[in-house]
């Protein structure tokens, strides 16, 4: 039992996608541009040349939120969608009937059709992979070249992740709408 | 803050980035139709709870060679994770480490020995066995001659057979096989990629540092661009630290890059002259006194001279601001903030291609700068590092007395060589070529062995290129994947992937020194080799058959094995015929027989060159680990998931000279005098024909990398199409919008060198007068499903421009066209 969350260091990114290709290798999922359980999301930099504004080409690293009251998990009607013993949204695709409510319900578009499966797949942090060996973080933490990620256990006071939540200034996206995410951006 | 990035919104940003696809202009032909999307599928793995084999290897995707752990279950790889235990590499793979899947489980990769059946360039092979193979580089076939027939009627010239390599950690393997044979013709990346940043340091502080980014507070990052050219350590320690949170960047680059985006600070400089920035910034260094006085009157020789000359010449930020484009004002900041954080300040040194003509003075520049400061071997500045020791493995040199030296002409004008001053181990590949065309070789060279190594496509002026290999009568050719180059071969011999061999043991120098080792992570696929095996075999073949030729064309070698009668001691049963053969024998067996190199395994050569000098358990170790340091044990640490500790803080080598520089007079060298006879600057010094200039309606044509692709060598990995497509010519978008051409047209870029097709990325990160492409595209071989045809060649349109001092290739010297098309 525990409760997983992952904390960006989203200024370190440089937008280089190893994220992208680990997330694919481990579990799985299919070649394409729409499928993806991990992205970076890019700006081009406004103003004109020469004068360009840096600070509005941020990269911005994303994936599922793992909300701890998840609008995918509220609108699915066969509960395929739920949540595990360490809080991870996850999918059960013997359950998923394709309705793609959760694609539409998700406020972060985390949700993508898998064809190999035919379910609306998701970040499941690694869990039937990685963490289902015994192994203690995802792929996209640990093959990160900057090191945007720091994985673990929020309930764990001794953990990183507690650590770095209590001492560094941070925000969730779209923390209005009530979903309580579990990924946390350090400002 | 905006930072909600959506499915959708991401999609329709990433086409106007990179066009993945679906969207904007709809599926390109690569992404193609359903079918090949579920061919795709079939290649990507996925991981299990299964039992699985960890083998520790090294990435081969780029040149860094980051540590690999590969998981393999039921035989097959099915992921590569980082090797925590690498100093270099920090526990990161890139996306291109992650994609080494796909290069091994490539279904285009070369499978089987090839010898040409077709008309040559066309493709046109058939499968045979590698003793055929061998055999037809010996003997030759109905299409082509063979080594034998050539050498003989070169009368045992060596030097009429070309060797080239591109980078990687065989190349040595195959080096040895080039010195065994005897030739003096060796090309490598050399004068295509970093020998004038390289050797300009070299002779200005007596080596090519490195940075330590780690500790650096300010970094002058100018033509480098670390975001996307991914180095390592480097990209790795200074991303974390931008932004305010330690080190201070300044990104110099004509183009807003990924390197820009992460930047403090970024300047849009005009292509070509960073000189005169660096030039400028001297200035100020040295007009106010900025310069570290004791490091200075330490170590530096000519530091009058060189004062007075910048001084003199009137290098001021007012003058630099007009060749640059960039402000007077940033000029003098930037001069004044690297002096407050020295010496834990680094103008970059940068590892690419040469860029202008002038590049060898733009490097002793920088070089000089950075000495003003004092930042040279300290903590913060640029390093030496130390490097660990390895046992040697020794080859065979034979003495071939008739092997010509190096295809290169005397200048008679200077004391250098026709296209350059200096010719160095690497040689200059486009000047060879553009000689050999030319016909003013000093002899003939009819034959070439090319390994890993695409020429075709990493060289200015592939027209060229693909004249000078149809005009050679024997090329053999080593590679993985059916290359553009491959396809001019008349031999073609399959090397198993990187995943599918264990190659020579390095020695990585650094802050952090370490030995690391690529082991072989499952058998070699198809009926493909490494490279050792390949050339074990191929000089079992032809060994005693060269020998044969040697012998019959070397008169000292025939003076050598012919026993006299003053041989024949009293007791002797020999006869004189007799005793010649023994003695022919005995010379053979010591210096002509090119087996002896190739008869160890990989495996064995390493256990020896590391054990000779670190013992039996580091030999262990490295197999079961694939790293040694010494007390790595006691060292390594992991300190948190993102942190860890490879040597304790006193134990790193920030300074291993005292700061003094490692030149042969221990000095930093300002004033080159030896030079100035051969019609090169003796210190580095701005010239008119440097400004520049673009005629009206023409674009400076700029070319790079990105961090999702290495050069050619990844063209047809799946994965990595799978992040980027193809690539785009960016445009500004005013410009564009004159010429009416809207983001993903395709264009038509043109220059006296030729051309080529391309779609168009309109965007304001590039200047009105300026246009690039990432290289690494545009592959003319069909036999690349993924990368045939896709994308625009760079080199099909830059002019084979020689940069003067070392015959590199000038890459951002040409103008281009535009057209809609």
């Amino acid at each position: 039992m525990a409760n997983y969350v992952m904390v960006l260091d989203y200024k370190n990114c440089i937008n280089c996608k190893a994220c992208e290709i680990a997330c694919k290798e481990e579990n799985g999922v299919l070649l394409g541009a729409d499928k993806h359980r991990i992205w970076v999301g890019s700006n081009n930099p406004k103003g004109e040349w020469p004068k360009l504004d840096i600070a509005s080409a941020a990269f911005l690293p994303s994936q599922c939120q793992q909300c701890e009251n998840a609008p995918c998990q509220d609108v699915c009607p066969t509960n395929a969608t739920y949540y595990d013993k360490n809080g991870v949204v996850q999918v059960d695709s013997d359950k998923c009937i394709l309705c793609s409510y959760c694609m539409v319900a998700c406020p972060y578009d985390a949700r993508y059709v898998d064809d190999r499966t035919t379910t609306v797949d998701k970040c499941t942090f690694c869990s039937d992979t990685r963490l289902a060996r015994g192994e203690v973080t995802t792929a996209c933490q640990n093959t990160c070249p900057t090191k945007v990620r720091t994985f673990g256990d929020i309930d764990d006071p001794d953990s990183e992740v507690s650590e770095l939540l209590r001492t560094r200034e941070h925000f969730s996206l779209k923390s209005n709408l009530g979903t309580k995410p579990k990924l946390f951006y350090l400002t | 803050m905006d930072v909600g990035i959506s499915r959708r919104r991401f999609l329709k940003g990433s086409a106007a980035l990179t066009v993945l696809g679906g969207g904007t202009i709809g599926l390109t032909p690569l992404l193609g139709n359903e079918e090949g999307d579920h061919e795709a599928a079939a290649v990507m793995t996925k991981t299990s709870t299964k039992e699985a084999k960890l083998v520790p290897t090294l990435c081969e995707m780029c040149v860094n060679k980051c540590a690999a752990i590969a998981r393999v279950e039921d035989g097959v790889v099915v992921k590569l994770d980082p090797n925590p235990l690498f100093p270099k590499s920090k526990n990161m793979l890139c996306p291109r480490g992650n994609a080494g899947i796909q290069a091994l489980y490539d279904p285009d990769r070369l499978k089987r020995p090839m010898i040409r059946t077709g008309e040559k360039g066309k493709g046109e092979f058939k499968e045979v066995s590698w003793e055929e193979a061998y055999d037809a580089i010996l003997n030759g076939t109905d299409k082509f001659p063979g080594m034998a027939k050539i050498l003989d009627e070169e009368e045992d010239n060596r030097s009429s057979f070309l060797f080239c390599a591109g980078e990687g950690m065989a190349e040595h393997t195959f080096k040895m096989f080039y010195e065994a044979f005897g030739s003096a013709n060796w090309l490598n990346h050399a004068s295509i990629c970093l020998q004038t940043v390289a050797s300009a340091y070299g002779v200005t502080m007596g080596a090519y540092p490195q940075a330590d980014l780690e500790n650096a507070e300010y970094v002058i990052m100018a033509g480098a661009n670390r975001a996307e050219a991914i180095v390592t350590p480097d990209t790795m320690d200074i991303f974390k630290r931008t932004k305010g949170r330690g080190a201070k960047l300044i990104c110099v680059d004509p183009r807003f890059t990924n390197t820009a985006a992460k930047a403090d600070k970024w300047l849009g400089i005009k292509p070509g002259t960073d000189l005169a920035f660096v030039l400028a910034l001297t200035y100020v260094t040295l007009d106010e006194e900025l310069y570290n006085k004791e490091y200075v009157t330490n170590n530096f020789n000519d530091f009058d001279l060189y004062k007075e000359h910048i001084l003199s010449s009137g290098y001021t930020p007012k003058w630099a601001a007009k060749i640059t484009g960039l402000k007077e004002s940033d000029i003098y900041e930037i001069a004044r903030e690297f002096a407050a954080h020295a010496p834990r300040a680094i103008y970059y040194p940068g590892r690419r291609s040469t860029f202008s003509k002038n590049d060898f003075q733009l490097r002793r520049a920088m070089a000089i700068f950075q000495a003003l400061s004092g930042g040279i071997d300290t903590k913060g500045g640029l390093v030496f590092g130390s490097k660990l020791p390895l046992g040697e493995h020794k080859g065979v040199v034979p003495m071939y007395y008739q092997a010509r030296e190096r295809a290169v002409n005397k200048n008679k004008q200077n004391d250098g060589y026709d296209h350059c001053v200096v010719v160095s181990g690497g040689g200059s590949w486009i000047a060879w070529r553009n000689r050999f065309l030319e016909n003013v070789m000093p002899y003939k060279v009819r034959g070439a062995f090319i390994y890993k190594h695409n020429p075709m496509l990493n060289m200015p002026n592939t027209a060229k290129t693909a004249e000078m290999f149809k005009k050679m009568e024997l090329v053999v050719a080593i590679d993985t994947m059916p290359s553009d180059t491959v396809m001019y071969a008349d031999v073609v011999l399959p090397e198993c992937t990187y995943l599918e061999r264990t190659d020579p043991v390095f020695s990585f120098g650094g802050v952090e020194p370490a030995i690391a080792q690529r082991n072989k992570v499952i058998e070699p696929m198809y009926d493909t080799k490494p490279v050792n095996e390949i050339l074990h075999g191929l000089t079992k073949k032809i060994s005693k058959p060269l020998f044969e030729i040697t012998k019959k064309h070397d008169m000292f070698l025939q003076d050598e094995i012919t026993a006299s009668e003053s041989d024949l001691d009293e007791n002797s049963t020999m006869t004189l015929a007799e005793l010649s053969k023994q003695k022919e024998e005995t010379m053979y067996a010591d210096e002509f027989d090119l087996t002896k190199v190739f008869e160890h395994s990989q495996e064995e050569v390493n256990e020896h060159m590391v054990a000779e000098k670190h013992g039996e358990e580091a030999a262990k170790q490295i197999k079961e680990h694939g790293i040694f340091y010494p007390n790595m044990e006691k060292y390594y640490k992991q300190l948190g998931e993102n942190k860890f500790q490879y040597y304790p803080e006193n134990k790193k080598s920030y300074s291993v000279n005292g700061g003094v520089p490692k030149t042969p007079t221990k000095k930093i060298e300002c004033n080159l005098a030896n030079l100035a006879s051969k019609g090169v600057d003796p210190m580095p010094t701005w010239r008119d024909e440097y400004n520049f200039k673009v005629p009206n309606g023409k674009f400076k044509l700029l070319t790079g990398r990105h961090a999702q692709f290495t050069q050619t060598g990844t063209s047809n990995n799946i994965a990595l199409h799978d992040l980027i497509h193809t690539n785009y010519i960016w445009i500004n978008e005013k410009v564009a919008k004159e010429q009416g051409i809207a983001f993903g047209d395709k264009v038509e870029v043109s220059s006296a060198t030729g051309k080529t097709i391309i779609r168009a990325y309109p965007t304001e990160k590039i200047a009105p007068d300026t246009v690039f492409f990432v290289h690494g595209f545009g592959e003319e071989s069909e036999k690349l499903t993924t990368a045939y045809k896709n994308g625009g060649c760079d080199n099909a349109v830059i002019e084979d421009n020689i940069e003067p001092v070392y015959g590199a290739a000038a890459m951002h010297e040409t103008n281009v066209e535009i057209r809609k098309v």
